[in-house]
């Protein structure tokens, strides 16, 4: 393992770690199938087996979501969104069927959940080409580590600034 | 004197087709060019230094990309070193399975993949696609768009496309600005159909991302990479915007795939020389690499320009097979008009038709094709019947099912006034109970009331100006008595929460239980497995309604 | 990159030929196209006057191709268009674009060089787009894929459309048309005029300001 493969790995479990130790309430949850608690795709559909450990960014738990609590306004869209708890979780069963790049593109995903709608598809227009400068683009890393703690997304934006700048696909100026 | 025979045959609707003689130093080749690189790999301290015979000095973009992202480096070497004969005798071989054939193939180069499915005639491209296609059962997708972008004919076609069968629709547009009511129209529509279906709304790329985070759609295809630099920055993208965009989509919860084809470089102008195929595995390379579940390919626009050249419609089948080779979802074309010939047109489908994809077609028309603004699929509305009786020939799982006028009708109408009630309760544009009626009955287009398209296009800027989300279709739905629809969307907005229609060739069925590769993977291995149609479901494709019953005579 | 356009375009025209699909439709019958010259002045600049339009042409446009895919004259196409734009009162400016063949950037382009901010974008093979500069390169106000059914009145609604946008107004789009056997007929030539379009991109040449004239 390389250097920065070895880096990578360190840094998805940081993430990880932190992500199981995050923000949703305790409720006791079932142990999942896989070695060292992970999920796998026996657990899947989680929506169906798991659903007691599935919660909202807003901390909502999947199976209390009605359509009459939307209707009575006691929740709304935002209460409906996925959360990185869930995304990780969809992530070891991906990696449990041997689907490692799906499993990574899970994690940014997860990363990306806090970034407003309005910021993520600026982001994407920014990594499109001719609309950055390398200095722009490395700005946006550094937003995604310092304001987002999105690690992986954040090295990600760095690696296409460099790449960019090589194949000459950077705004002129 | 010309020969009466001659004339005949010149007049026949394949001779209205366009066919081009090779020239492989601009690409217009589909496979097998001379000036495809030899296929191979060298990896130093982990890193791919070599690639396809491509030192890494000399990367572009997506050679980069590939290289760091879409090759699984574990096995590479004992994989390259294997001969591609030999792989590809594996891939047909029954003995062999799925796993341990990908084993290989995830390890494999662009180069590589491309020749070992050069080894395979047409038919044993077909015997590995029905191993290696991902979800056991085949499903099939619809397109619904209409050239008046009308949306009470969306919201009652993409109905009629639902309860038919289709899992999944997909609509475009005439007018770009039409994009969200047209988006919202067949998001009715389809929860009329049939519970689950999912639906998209193929434009320009940021538009398509901020219509699903807005839960106006429920998944997206139309997120294109191409084979080579200039083309993929034609298309406004690199493969990191591309790959950012499919996080960006995952981060709300999101199914999406990419959608990539042969003949597109050279359609747009920068082939580098190199054959339709192995442009195309560099696509699907960078999808794997960008961890996306899944690929719509088979040329797919493009179809024009493999099916003008020789062995064409066989790289269009060998393409869609190196995307299963690569644990793809394979949402498999078959969906632009490509040829006057009916013979033709059906000779192109079976490829996918017989071993089953994933997504037989990615755009079956389920309008008449004046009305595709796909600019015409292979296979239409007024081919519902024809499709329904292949079914019954060949005993084979195409995703239709016999319906009934009746039912069509009484779906239809129920769909063109779902939407025109939430067109009320939105404060969008009137829809007319005169327009109902004609959406109900319509052929097509041609059938319905001409809108006004200004009052229509300054309700739609209002409409995204507002905000509006799909929660609020959910209780417009609801507050005008279409609960049970307002459950539907209800459902799918809250499936987006636990994220299991992420993986692979993931939908729905009528019960919003996830059918993928996940817990229904294929699992053939011969004769008598993998997917076997049911009693039931055989029943139900027996049962065409203009087959006589011997007992009446 | 390259290659032997004329020997390309010889063997295809020769296979296409016996098709009849090189064939123009026959123009109409009563019309006279007239005679166009096209005359680079340098540098195009960015316009300030909010009451005119920027047509973008693509790199071969009026010089290395002189009609479209159905054999439409270049010049009646710009005519056409030019008509139309001042029919609304407006002014037009011709650009031709070097940088790219992408009718989708080409528009684009105009539309940022177009003090009114809207532009059209035109490729030799004839399929067009309208485009305002506050919009992505790959989205557009309106979009005529499909080069084989664009006629000349539609260049000339085209025209008008422009300039109704630019002039803020609330347009009606030019009827959209479809023609689903446009693809296996046309789409194995308009690759190949592509490519040729292609081959006339001068990445470092900024787009150039045209004067136009009709004889």
């Amino acid at each position: 393992m390389d250097q920065e493969q070895l880096m990578k790995k360190i840094v998805e479990e940081v993430v990880k770690e932190m992500m199981a130790g995050g923000s949703a309430p305790d409720t006791g949850r079932p142990q999942a199938d896989g070695p060292e608690g992970k999920v796998t795709a026996s657990n899947y559909p989680l929506a169906e087996k798991l659903s007691d450990r599935i919660f909202s960014q807003t901390g909502k738990r999947f199976d209390e979501l009605e359509l009459k609590a939307l209707l009575d306004g006691q929740i709304s869209a935002e209460d409906m969104r996925i959360s990185p708890e869930t995304l990780e979780m969809q992530a070891q069963v991906a990696e449990s069927v041997d689907r490692a790049a799906l499993a990574e593109n899970m994690r940014r995903a997860a990363e990306l959940i806090n970034v407003p709608d309005a910021r993520v598809l600026e982001i994407y227009n920014a990594l499109r080409p001719y609309r950055s400068t390398k200095q722009e683009l490395l700005d946006i890393s550094n937003e995604l580590e310092s304001k987002y703690r999105c690690t992986i997304c954040s090295k990600f934006v760095r690696e296409a600034a460099e790449v960019y700048e090589q194949r000459g696909r950077l705004k002129a100026g | 004197m010309r020969s009466k025979r001659f004339e005949v045959l010149e007049n026949r609707p394949i001779n209205q087709d366009g066919f081009v003689k090779e020239w492989p130093e601009v690409g217009l080749i589909s496979m097998e060019n001379p000036g495809d690189p030899k296929p191979g790999i060298k990896i130093e301290n982990g890193v791919v230094t070599e690639l396809d015979g491509k030192k890494r000095a000399d990367f572009d973009m997506i050679d980069t990309f590939i290289a760091d992202y879409a090759i699984n480096l574990d096995n590479a070497e004992e994989a390259m070193r294997l001969d591609s004969l030999e792989m590809a005798r594996r891939i047909v071989d029954i003995n062999v399975a799925r796993k341990d054939v990908l084993k290989m193939t995830l390890s494999m180069t662009p180069a590589k993949l491309t020749d070992v499915v050069s080894q395979m005639s047409v038919l044993e491209i077909m015997m590995g696609m029905t191993k290696m296609r991902s979800r056991l059962r085949p499903s099939n997708q619809a397109h619904a768009t209409n050239l008046r972008d009308n949306p009470v004919l969306l919201a009652a076609d993409s109905a009629e496309a639902a309860s038919r069968g289709f899992d999944e629709i997909e609509t475009t547009v005439g007018v770009a600005r039409y994009a969200p009511f047209n988006a919202i129209s067949i998001l009715v529509g389809s929860q009329v159909g049939r519970r689950g279906a999912l639906t998209q709304c193929a434009v320009e790329e940021a538009t398509e991302l901020l219509m699903g985070m807005r839960g106006l759609t429920s998944y997206a295809e139309t997120v294109s990479v191409y084979g080579t630099e200039p083309v993929f920055i034609d298309g406004d993208d690199t493969p990191w915007s591309k790959a950012f965009l499919a996080s960006g989509y995952a981060s709300r919860g999101l199914k999406m795939r990419f959608t990539s084809g042969t003949g597109s470089e050279v359609q747009m102008g920068y082939a580098e020389g190199k054959s339709m195929l192995y442009l195309e595995a560099r696509c699907l390379f960078i999808t794997k690499g960008a961890g996306v579940q899944g690929t719509q390919n088979g040329s797919i626009s493009c179809i024009g320009v493999p099916a003008g050249v020789p062995s064409g419609i066989r790289a269009v089948a060998a393409e869609n097979l190196i995307s299963m080779l690569l644990d793809l979802e394979s949402t498999t074309g078959s969906d632009q008009s490509f040829t006057h010939s009916d013979l033709r047109r059906v000779a192109r489908t079976l490829m996918q038709f017989v071993p089953g994809t994933d997504f037989i077609c990615s755009g079956y028309s389920s309008v008449p094709n004046y009305d595709n603004m796909f600019a015409g699929s292979n296979w239409d509305s007024d081919d519902f019947d024809d499709w329904l009786v292949l079914q019954r020939d060949l005993k084979l799982e195409g995703g239709l099912r016999p319906v009934t006028e009746e039912e069509i009708v009484a779906v239809r109408n129920k769909a063109a006034r779902a939407i025109q009630a939430v067109f009320k309760e939105l404060g969008l544009t009137e829809i007319t109970d005169e327009e109902v009626e004609a959406a109900t009955y319509a052929h097509g287009s041609k059938d319905m009331p001409l809108r006004n398209v200004i009052e229509d296009l300054k309700s739609v800027e209002d409409f995204m100006k507002r905000g509006v989300t799909g929660a609020d279709i959910v209780k417009a739905l609801s507050a005008t008595g279409f609960t049970d629809v307002a459950e539907s969307i209800f459902t799918l907005l809250k499936s987006r929460m636990a994220g299991d229609y992420l993986h692979t060739a993931a939908i729905f069925d009528k019960d919003f239980h996830v059918v993928s590769a996940v817990n229904t993977p294929n699992n053939y291995t011969g004769p008598k497995t993998g997917y076997q149609m049911s009693d039931e479901r055989w029943n139900q494709i027996k049962d065409i309604p203009r087959a006589v019953r011997p007992e009446d005579f | 990159m390259a290659i032997d356009a004329k020997e390309l375009r010889n063997i295809i025209e020769s296979v296409l030929n016996e098709n009849h699909l090189l064939d123009p439709e026959p123009p109409v019958t009563d019309h006279e196209s007239p005679v166009m010259e096209l005359r680079e002045t340098g540098v195009a600049d960015q316009g300030k006057s909010p009451d005119e339009v920027v047509i973008g042409i693509a790199p071969a446009f009026g010089s290395a191709q002189t009609k479209t895919i159905i054999g439409i004259p270049h010049s009646d196409v710009l005519k056409e268009m030019i008509a139309g734009i001042e029919e609304e009162g407006l002014k037009c400016r011709i650009v031709k674009n070097y940088r790219t063949s992408d009718v989708g950037f080409i528009a684009h382009d105009a539309a940022k060089l177009s003090g009114s901010g809207v532009g059209v974008g035109i490729q030799s093979k004839g399929t067009t787009v309208i485009h305002q500069k506050d919009l992505e390169p790959l989205t557009n106000l309106e979009l005529f894929p499909q080069a084989p059914l664009i006629d000349i009145e539609t260049y000339r609604a085209i025209g008008r459309n422009a300039a109704k946008y630019a002039k803020g107004e609330a347009t009606e789009p030019v009827a959209v048309r479809n023609d689903q056997m446009a693809r296996p007929k046309y789409q194995a030539i308009a690759a190949l005029l592509h490519i040729k379009e292609t081959q006339h991109i001068d990445a470092p040449k900024k787009m150039q300001a045209l004067t136009v004239s009709f004889r």
